[in-house]
């Protein structure tokens, strides 16, 4: 050894071959014998060892390495290491079966050579696995920790949660008392029987409105003319409507059949609330006129009564209802008829229904609800009060007489839906839309 | 009280005369790890096998003497210890003297330098081996006429023959050597 050796190969004297080598440096091995595999103890280890070769002089020289798989697997993981004759593969598996198997060669150093086959397969089955007691425990303490917070959670927000998962249908038995339990749903029987006003008037009550009710009897005499020179341009179509009125209504308006004219203001102009005010200084002013008593009870009684209430705070959507509601009284139109000729007004817009050629009770109430849908709700309109019944329209007191209503049942022949005839004839303010 | 004194006291001697003792040179701890050897070898070797790319200025201009490195596993246990040192050690002076006359007639300037590394080496085994107790060598006159030697003429045969004197007989003497042996045991 590590003196160079020349070989010749002759064949019958002819050299064939001829090579120098060293023969230290061309060792094969055989594989290891007495492969080995056990457990360590711990989870995914299996502790291997083998016998090195018998070579004097070459046992620091030799390097290993280990294949090992699982039994059923083709791929394989190598480990090599180096002079030691024993090993321990880590990161396996729990309960499953492993292959082994080992192979030597030289270091290349001093000594070198090729590697030797493959020791025979050796099958070890590594430990089954275990639960870690500490994760077990950990995960039951932080299970329990989370099921603790959402408990928490839960009761605290319970009743938003409730509210969210099963929102509360609203039911409409609040407002209507005895609706549902006593009548059973039969709308017209509880109107009927029952004091709907509360129905009616409750929102307007509630609704922090405050009507400021300009009422125009028609009979009375609205005598001296109101000197009010400077008179906003709305307020002379008060005035001017409220003098057409009586000078329609003296000229033959005491027909009882007649009476059911109604007169809409249509004007925007009564929406403002400076009208408001002036109106009712107005008011004021006819309350100081000594009106003749007996001339305005019999017309009182029949004749139609216009009741303006102007807004300052009304709610549009309450106008709106109220607009609906007004409705079917049936006095509301929205008459686009040109401005008539008797008309006093000073400004020639003035939109005026003088209704007396087109009203009678009987007859279709021009309504065109269509029209009326199509203007502003913020009209203020009235209710008629039909014949028979007295109602006393002062307007101090009106808020005392609203539950004092009323109702009755007319035929109209109008175009009002079915479901709304009940409400004729309600008396109940007009608001503005301011 | 007094025997405490007294005990401190003694305690107190003891230190100082451990701290001054006079000296043997405290001998050197034995190189018993192979690595450092293994080492030497891989330059050996990459120096021979930069040498046999050499095509000019890297001959020997005379002959030179160097250790032969036939190794007989049974022959060399038949030898005793003693033997075995001088053999290894006669070889390494050779071994010196050759690549110093290498040394000198090379020119080629990247072979200086494997040359002079493979030269320290020599001298570090040469160290290695007296920390392992062996005994001084006292190198002959010359090297001429010397047992056990072979005569080369080229550098790369020179080199060839280094790396497998440091392979062979050194590592075995290295490996056997009786302070390791005591050590490890």
């Amino acid at each position: 050894m590590f003196v160079q050796l020349d070989i010749q190969v002759y064949r019958e004297g002819i050299q064939i071959h001829n090579r120098s080598l060293l023969i230290e440096l061309l060792f094969l091995l055989d594989p290891p014998k007495n492969v080995t595999v056990s457990s360590t103890g711990h989870q995914g280890q299996l502790n291997v060892s083998w016998v090195a070769p018998t070579l004097k002089y070459m046992d620091d020289s030799m390097i290993y390495e280990v294949l090992y798989a699982p039994a059923d697997s083709h791929v394989g993981q190598v480990e090599a290491i180096q002079a030691c004759s024993e090993m321990i593969l880590r990161g396996l598996e729990a309960g499953t079966k492993y292959r082994v198997q080992v192979r030597v060669n030289l270091d290349g150093i001093t000594y070198d050579g090729y590697w030797s086959a493959w020791s025979d397969p050796v099958f070890t089955e590594t430990l089954p696995a275990e639960l870690d007691p500490l994760i077990v425990s950990l995960t039951f303490i932080i299970s329990f920790i989370l099921v603790l917070l959402c408990l928490t959670m839960f009761l605290s927000h319970h009743r938003f949660l409730i509210k969210k998962l099963w929102p509360a249908i609203p039911t409409p038995d609040s407002k209507f008392q005895d609706l549902f339990t006593v009548y059973g749903g039969d709308f017209k029987e509880w109107l009927g029987q029952t004091s709907g006003s509360l129905w009616l008037t409750s929102p307007f009550i509630l609704s922090e409105e405050c009507p400021s009710p300009l009422e125009v009897l028609s009979e009375l005499n609205l005598c001296p003319p109101l000197s009010s020179p400077p008179l906003p341009p709305k307020a002379s179509k008060a005035l001017a409507l409220v003098r057409n009125e009586d000078r329609v209504l003296n000229k033959g308006l005491l027909d009882r059949e007649s009476v059911d004219k109604v007169d809409a203001l249509q004007t925007n102009g009564w929406r403002t609330p400076l009208h408001d005010h002036w109106l009712l200084d107005r008011l004021r002013e006819f309350q100081q006129h000594p009106v003749p008593r007996s001339q305005c009870s019999l017309l009182e009684c029949q004749d139609t009564y216009i009741t303006l209430s102007g807004n300052k705070c009304t709610e549009e959507e309450h106008t709106e209802d109220t607009l609906e509601e007004a409705l079917p009284p049936g006095v509301l139109f929205a008459s686009r008829k040109p401005p008539k000729s008797e008309s006093h007004s000073d400004l020639g817009s003035v939109q005026q229904s003088s209704g007396s050629g087109n009203l009678s009770s009987q007859s279709s109430f021009e309504y065109p609800n269509n029209a009326w849908m199509a203007k502003d709700p913020g009209y203020t309109y009235m209710a008629v009060a039909d014949s028979g019944v007295s109602m006393d329209y002062s307007p101090m007191s009106r808020a005392d007489d609203i539950g004092k209503v009323v109702i009755y049942a007319n035929d109209y022949k109008n175009e009002i839906p079915p479901h709304r005839r009940s409400f004729l004839v309600r008396q109940y303010p007009v608001h503005d839309d301011v | 009280m007094l025997r405490k004194t007294c005990r401190g006291l003694f305690a107190l001697l003891l230190l100082v005369l451990e701290w001054t003792r006079p000296g043997l040179p405290s001998p050197l701890r034995p190189i018993c790890d192979l690595r450092v050897l293994n080492h030497f070898i891989q330059e050996a070797r990459d120096a021979e096998v930069t040498m046999k790319s050499c095509r000019e200025g890297c001959g020997l201009t005379e002959a030179a003497f160097v250790p032969q490195t036939t190794v007989n596993f049974e022959d060399w246990e038949k030898k005793n210890a003693m033997e075995q040192a001088q053999e290894v050690q006669t070889g390494l002076w050779l071994l010196q003297q050759a690549l110093g006359l290498l040394r000198t007639s090379m020119t080629n300037s990247e072979l200086n330098s494997h040359i002079d590394s493979v030269i320290r080496n020599l001298q570090s085994i040469t160290a290695v081996l007296r920390s392992l107790n062996f005994q001084e060598y006292t190198p002959p006159a010359s090297t001429v006429g010397l047992e056990g030697t072979w005569q080369v003429s080229t550098a790369a045969e020179l080199l060839q023959v280094h790396l497998n004197f440091l392979r062979g007989k050194v590592r075995l003497l290295l490996l056997d050597a009786q302070a390791c042996r005591q050590e490890a045991s």
